[in-house]
């Protein structure tokens, strides 16, 4: 199969690789501008609270401030739906109610700490649940859920299904609040100049902040440029145009001077968005043979204090999507809550209902007495269920191939034993959990552009932003491998809004699909306006040729001419452009099955993962290196999902306990166990050389398999995010009891 | 960003004492921000003529990837702020900022250190390396290139301070064993995570040297 490409499928470093180890790229922490002014924010302590008074008086003395805004210079706008750019009302800690602008650091720091803001605490809410009752404390005037009412999706008869079941198991689960912990924090540096806005920002979509910015500046999107050149990390928090942004950018054109606001990783912690909490109802129905008969579940996303997006909807995805079943009831709501803003964080919605229904999975395979794997493969939505409302079938689905690939590197039917049975203080186990979702899959807008220099050289223009996920590389082996040429001679700019074209954001892992779709059919449009020169040059039919290593051939012939010399009659340089459009009447997810082994230490609560076989369906590697590294660094952020990460809100103030990187338990390279990735290629018939996108399935599916392989270990179940020694000491107690 | 920007001219870059709507935002408290905005961009450094109670003003040497510095530094600024944004050295990155997280690291006197936790006055009199040190020009150190080859990073923000922990480790102990060098890198926090691919990376590295 690897034989029909020359570049598809080859490990390759990343095409930027040397400016990341050397120090030379330059994110947009780094940018410094002459003249540049700095912004900080003043940020409420309070988890809910009216603003009374703002005195800015001594403020204004400091030499050097150059701007303080509080709520009263703001434009009426909300941002996003219901959030103001500074609030008089502070409806999280750490809400933004004044920023200072001043030449440098220290002098806005001195400003900030002479304004006095006076505040009248308010009642505040912080459980979801509570959130809902009439006499909670109203984070908005309309109600703590968002739209008014739950969602609701059904599918058959949940009565009839239940009554068709064997057995019905009903569980309770709870996921914690996190933050994406991004190395670079929230920062942006604007300049205004000559009437017309450049932004350097570390964003995921530099096109929904060009968009959002114009916007805000009431100035056509013509007039606003955004860069991000490289970034230092996003994981779905830097996906749209906020509010440090907007302020960066007016004040620069207040002041005609650039301006850089970076959030300090307090304040990240804080005012940044959240994987946002969930609770989760499932009672499900099963048949004695493993049968899934009726699926009735709750989920509550607490997204905060603002409405970025709605949650609720992807997480009623995961519990609609992964199993075949016929009848399902599932209810959703989107809760305010006087705490940190939810948001998308990798994977969105699915991680939380991935815990959930997984672990659900595991504790049904228990009672009905079957092997956990047994029951996914004979529940598994297959290739022609799909969208099993609609009808759609999948565009491919390797998921049965990624269980019996990983359950067998694992051992599992030679090595998995019933609960509890290693002697000794330290307890063996095994677990697994699958995982199904969108991500990966082709969205709108999917573009390309793509140039051929006069020296054959090419140019690859992509709206792609480059995370680190090797998305730069991805796109120079696609356009080469189209174009037949070596990938040295191509040259990719990326992310640049005023020289490339939007291929959505690097979100929901669709970069793959989006970029590289629109990158192959441009290359495929500049090819064929390529070989029309050729023909002409070569005296033949443009159908008669190929091209081999950057020569173009009439076909089976062994001399041939160079893209310059085919290029020196062109009028121009060679453009080609392309538009990916979306399939039609078929859906395209990722699939994945992990497994994994622990260790438990009974003495001191402890889990230790040992060894993680990660089995991913990625549709075909584009480069190998960079698939393994999204799947070794997504699962290891699934681990710490599992175990250890955890933003705690104090229940009396609201207030963070663990804004930093010492108490926010982050996993280190000493935590990290071998993780070993199994790439499963499907070929997706609509992916660019039959990829599909594959970064974010990998962090779903861990938490769940380690729960899996704890309760094997110890016979606990655990159905709350992260399990911690403590849960672990707790859990074994409840079990003497 | 290498950006050369002509010093505006004072006249142009004071702020219109009038300020159209078309200027300035819709609803905007216009006299709100007329008393909050100060004047426009005077010759810099404006702020330097009054010093905040307590901040002393001291001038240090630094030697720095061999060349030396002379910087007139405030008495709370860490050596970190001072490489990146006196000296434009802006390899070793402001992560946590808290000495908990390791992009900062740099080589001080031989010894992997966070920037962050130092004051540049400790600095004083110093020998320094950055990763904009380790580099001949174009042609990478052996560690940078076996970080390239085997994909040792992702986003690349930590990577400074990954590499500089490596060569400082090696330095001293040119052929460890994976554990040790796990543990001469537990004080970088890689949130992408690519860990695998680091430990993969510096381990070549240390067998190249």
């Amino acid at each position: 199969m690897d034989k029909e490409f020359k570049i598809i499928g080859t490990r390759q470093p990343k095409l930027d690789a040397s400016e990341r180890v050397s120090g030379r790229a330059k994110y947009a922490s780094d940018i410094c501008l002459p003249g540049m002014l700095y912004g900080k924010f003043l940020t409420s302590p309070y988890a809910h609270a009216k603003v009374t008074n703002i005195d800015i008086e001594k403020a204004k003395a400091v030499p050097g401030v150059k701007a303080i805004l509080t709520h009263k210079d703001m434009p009426p706008y909300r941002w996003h739906q219901d959030m103001p750019i500074l609030t008089d009302v502070a409806r999280f800690e750490g809400d933004d109610i004044v920023v200072v602008v001043a030449v440098d650091e220290d002098r806005a720091q001195e400003a900030l700490d002479l304004i006095k803001v006076d505040y009248e605490p308010l009642p505040f809410v912080l459980d979801a649940e509570k959130a809902m009752g009439p006499d909670a404390p109203k984070v908005h005037p309309q109600g703590n859920i968002i739209g008014g009412k739950p969602k609701l999706s059904t599918r058959g008869d949940i009565e009839k299904g239940f009554k068709e079941a064997d057995l019905i198991v009903e569980n309770k689960y709870w996921t914690p609040l996190l933050q994406h912990v991004t190395a670079e924090p929230r920062v942006c540096v604007a300049q205004w100049r000559n009437r017309k806005l450049t932004v350097w920002d570390s964003t995921q979509h530099t096109f929904e902040v060009q968009e959002g910015l114009a916007k805000a500046l009431e100035i056509p999107m013509s007039k606003v440029r955004v860069i991000c050149e490289f970034m230092g990390g996003g994981f779905g928090d830097k996906a749209y145009a906020e509010r440090y942004s907007v302020l960066a950018s007016l004040v620069s054109r207040k002041t005609g001077r650039p301006v850089k606001i970076e959030l300090s990783r307090e304040e990240n912690f804080l005012a940044a968005t959240h994987r946002y909490p969930t609770i989760i109802n499932l009672k499900y129905g099963v048949k004695r043979d493993g049968t899934l008969t009726a699926i009735d579940a709750r989920i509550i996303a607490d997204l905060g204090a603002y409405f970025h997006f709605d949650g609720v909807s992807v997480s009623m995805e995961t519990i609609k999507t992964v199993y075949r079943c016929p009848n399902i009831r599932v209810e959703g709501y989107n809760m305010y809550t006087n705490k940190p803003e939810g948001g998308a964080m990798r994977c969105v919605g699915h991680p939380m209902p991935q815990f959930a229904q997984e672990a659900h999975m595991d504790l049904i395979a228990d009672k009905l007495g079957m092997d956990p794997v047994d029951f996914r493969i004979k529940n598994y939505a297959r290739l022609e269920d799909g969208d099993q409302d609609r009808k759609f079938p999948f565009s491919s689905n390797g998921m049965e191939e990624c269980i019996r690939k990983g359950a067998e590197a694992i051992g599992w039917k030679h090595r998995w034993q019933k609960p509890g049975s290693t002697p000794g203080p330290i307890k063996k186990g095994l677990g697994m959990a699958v995982h199904t979702c969108r991500h990966g899959a082709m969205r709108s807008p999917s573009s390309g552009m793509v140039k051929i220099n006069p020296d054959g050289t090419v140019n690859v223009l992509t709206g792609t932003a480059d995370l680190g996920g090797g998305q730069r590389g991805t796109m120079a082996m696609i356009a080469a491998e189209e174009l037949g040429i070596p990938l040295e001679q191509v040259y990719v700019t990326a992310a640049d809004t005023e020289v490339t074209t939007d291929t959505g954001g690097t979100t929901g892992s669709r970069q793959t699909m989006t970029g590289g779709t629109g990158t192959r059919l441009a290359a495929a449009d500049a090819k064929r306006q390529l070989l029309e020169l050729a023909a002409q040059e070569l005296k033949t039919d443009k159908g008669n040729l190929e091209i081999r290593e950057g020569v173009i051939y009439p076909l089976g012939a062994s001399k041939g001419i160079s893209f310059e010399e085919a290029l020196k009659k062109a009028p121009a340089a060679i453009i080609g452009r392309g538009i990916g459009k979306l399939p039609q009447g078929k859906i395209i997810h990722s699939f994945a099955a992990h497994f994994v082994e622990v260790e438990v230490d009974i003495r001191t609560g402890t889990v230790k993962v040992i060894k993680l076989f990660a089995a991913h369906d990625v549709g075909r590697a584009i480069n190998p290196v960079s698939v393994e590294n999204q799947i070794q660094g997504g699962a290891t952020q699934g681990i710490a999902f599992g175990l250890r990460e955890n933003q705690i809100t104090d229940r009396n103030t609201g207030a963070c306990v663990n804004p930093d990187l010492v108490n926010y338990k982050l996993l280190t390279i000493k935590d990290v166990p071998e993780i070993l990735p199994i790439l499963v290629e499907t070929n997706d018939p609509y992916g660019p050389f039959g990829a599909k996108g594959m970064a974010e399935p990998p962090y779903s599916v861990p938490a769940p398999a380690i729960a899996s392989a704890i309760y094997n270990a110890i016979g606990v179940r655990f159905n709350q995010l992260p399990i911690t020694n403590r849960s672990v000491l707790d859990g074994l107690k409840g079990l003497k009891a | 960003m290498g950006e050369k920007e002509k010093k505006p001219k004072e006249k142009k870059s004071r702020i219109p004492l009038k300020v159209s709507r078309r200027d300035f935002l819709k609803g905007m408290g216009t006299t709100a921000v007329a008393a909050t905005l100060t004047a426009g961009a005077l010759p810099l450094p404006e702020a330097e003529a009054t010093l905040p109670a307590g901040v002393k003003e001291a001038l240090i040497q630094l030697t720095v990837n061999g060349q030396v510095h002379r910087v007139k530094v405030k008495s709370h600024w860490t050596l970190l702020e001072v490489l990146r944004r006196e000296l434009g050295l802006t390899g070793a990155k402001r992560f946590c900022d808290r000495g908990s997280c390791g992009a900062c690291t740099v080589i001080m006197e031989d010894k992997a250190i966070y920037a962050c936790s130092r004051l540049a006055i400790e600095a004083d009199g110093k020998k320094i390396t950055t990763i904009e040190g380790l580099s001949d020009g174009e042609k990478l150190h052996p560690i940078q290139e076996a970080f390239v080859e085997h994909d040792g990073l992702q986003c690349g923000f930590c990577t400074s301070g990954q590499i500089l922990s490596v060569k400082a480790f090696l330095d001293k102990n040119p052929r460890p064993s994976r554990a040790e060098m796990k543990e001469a890198l537990s004080g970088n926090i890689c949130r992408c995570s690519a860990y695998p691919k680091i430990l993969e990376s510096a381990m070549a590295a240390s067998q190249k040297g």
